[in-house]
């Protein structure tokens, strides 16, 4: 197998800083390269409405509603507050749940990182309950709790720890032994090396785990609306199902789909704020 | 090696022995309706899954998941080498997939409930668009991220379009690609959980879901264990495919850093 990974990677990476990628946070392109492809960009968004308006008039707008009637519906909504409330509530679900989850899976993983005896006496344990589908507690959960926030909050958290609290894992597990070494020939305090070495070089992980916890959090969150009736934007879209309300039914799948876009967008800027100092956010690397 | 294996394995094994421990002891004799003694959930787990529901409820779920899954990972890698090689109708792209993937996966169901039914057919495809997201967007990065140097000497040597893809691009997106499809395998199960639990027609979500409705709680609890086991036992299988798809970077990390814990 051809031999890729050399020693030549980092360097070689570090010295080509000037691709920069076109995603987003990174900044718009200035100047007609940038527009052109801005151009190119809501081409594409429109090709894409195109085909489903294509799709809608090929299997008939009873399935599936046109471009026009789903945002129809979806300005028929933002004018209700039950639809603003809903999007509220799984909001706020979707914060406590991340919230809590950061509070738990980031000092736990980071201890069991750290400790060689902990680490590996709860291999095992985390393996295992990572595995589990988070949705199979709905059914305890709505025994517990009823259709309710806590019913929800169950799911998530349950579901969407592992994946920060396992970076954290790796995160503890990964440092530079060469740091450590100069921390402690400098007879760092434990506190500055917590807070100077420790911490830093954990970041990237905690934040590559962030992303994924929030992600799959929101995933959750509306899982749990969905199959138990809690409160918030899975239930609308469930009810406007049971009402056979195809262009509101899409409508809610839009609106939710906002709300992941902003998920993704505030978590982003939670990253590039948090690493700017890293040279991956620097190079303009992701 | 071997040995090493060996002797890890109290060390390993005593903190799930002492919770299993725990579980049964506070458990034991319980009367409480929604948590039932562990002996009994056992009892249950053993008439339920061996072999009575296997056939019916477990093998449905295992092929939607793997049609769903597959159809996920191969367009997951498709489009991504595609897109991955071509940069600009990446970025021309870029807004759509932004928001196609922001869509939670299960948000679709009533969607494709109305398009596709209640079969097998509504849920590969509920599992396939929620799982495809994590193998199209790393694939995308990992063949993004190839060494230019290599691509430069592939080129020098003149290579094919196809050899530099087979030779250079895959195997050295390959750890990045795993790493999407391990994410994409716990969404997928996820998701088949919740695209189960509406249809009628079998699979181990539906018998999750019919056993809290008709409260029988201790057979809910075996299937919780029983979907913990199923979703142990897919990982290690993952995890074996990926140690021999990735030898040769395995190898190689090892020479470069001694061996981690995990």
């Amino acid at each position: 197998m051809t031999a890729v990974r050399t020693g030549l990677a980092t360097p070689n990476a570090r010295s080509a800083p000037t691709e920069s990628r076109g995603q987003i946070g990174a900044g718009p392109r200035r100047g007609p390269a940038g527009a052109r492809m801005l151009f190119a960009q809501s081409a594409v968004l429109a090709a894409a409405v195109c085909f489903w308006w294509l799709v809608s008039s090929r299997v008939g707008a009873d399935s599936v509603p046109t471009p026009a009637q789903t945002f129809r519906a979806l300005a028929t909504l933002s004018g209700q507050g039950d639809f603003w409330t809903a999007l509220l509530d799984t909001s706020l679900t979707w914060a406590i749940g991340i919230t809590v989850c950061s509070a738990v899976g980031i000092p736990v993983g980071l201890f069991v990182g750290s400790n060689r005896f902990a680490s590996r006496s709860t291999r095992f344990v985390f393996d295992f309950l990572r595995t589990i589908p988070p949705v199979a507690l709905v059914p305890l959960g709505l025994l517990l709790y009823g259709p309710t926030r806590e019913m929800v909050l169950l799911l998530v958290i349950s579901g969407a720890i592992w994946p920060l609290l396992i970076q954290s894992v790796y995160a503890a597990q990964q440092q530079e032994a060469l740091l450590s070494d100069v921390a402690r020939s400098f007879r760092l305090t434990r506190r500055s090396r917590f807070v100077d070495i420790f911490w830093p070089s954990s970041l990237p992980f905690v934040m590559s785990g962030l992303r994924v916890t929030g992600t799959i959090c929101l995933l959750l969150t509306v899982s749990g609306e969905l199959l138990g009736g809690a409160p918030g934007i899975g239930t609308q879209i469930q009810q406007a199902l049971n009402a056979v309300d195809n262009p509101r039914m899409y409508a809610g799948v839009i609106a939710a789909a906002c709300l992941g876009v902003a998920v993704n967008v505030l978590l982003g800027v939670l990253r590039t704020r948090v690493l700017r100092w890293h040279p991956s956010v620097r190079g303009g690397r992701r | 090696m071997m040995w090493r294996r060996i002797r890890s394995v109290p060390v390993e094994a005593w903190l799930p022995a002492v919770l299993l421990g725990l579980w049964w002891l506070a458990s034991a004799g319980s009367t409480d309706l929604y948590f039932p003694s562990l002996s009994d959930i056992l009892l249950r787990f053993r008439e339920d899954w061996f072999f009575e529901h296997v056939a019916t409820d477990l093998v449905p779920s295992l092929r939607v998941l793997g049609l769903g899954y597959l159809v996920a990972v191969l367009a997951g890698l498709l489009l991504g080498v595609a897109l991955g090689l071509g940069r600009r109708a990446e970025e021309a792209c870029r807004p759509l997939i932004e928001f196609l993937r922001a869509i939670p996966g299960v948000a679709l169901l009533p969607v494709f409930i109305v398009l596709f039914g209640l079969d097998t057919e509504m849920k590969v495809v509920l599992i396939a668009t929620g799982a495809v997201w994590p193998v199209l967007l790393n694939t995308i990065d990992g063949v993004r991220s190839v060494e230019p140097l290599l691509l430069d000497v592939a080129r020098a040597f003149r290579l094919s379009r196809w050899q530099r893809l087979r030779r250079i691009v895959l195997p050295s997106a390959g750890p990045q690609i795993f790493a999407g499809a391990r994410t994409a395998l716990a969404i997928a199960v996820i998701v088949m959980v919740v695209g189960e639990t509406v249809g009628g027609s079998g699979g181990i979500g539906y018998f999750l879901l019919n056993a809290q409705r008709n409260f029988a709680i201790t057979s809910m609890w075996a299937t919780i264990i029983a979907l913990g086991i199923l979703g142990y036992l897919l990982n290690v299988l993952f995890r074996i495919v990926e140690a021999v798809a990735l030898r040769w970077h395995r190898l190689q990390r090892a020479r470069l850093r001694p061996e981690g814990t995990w």
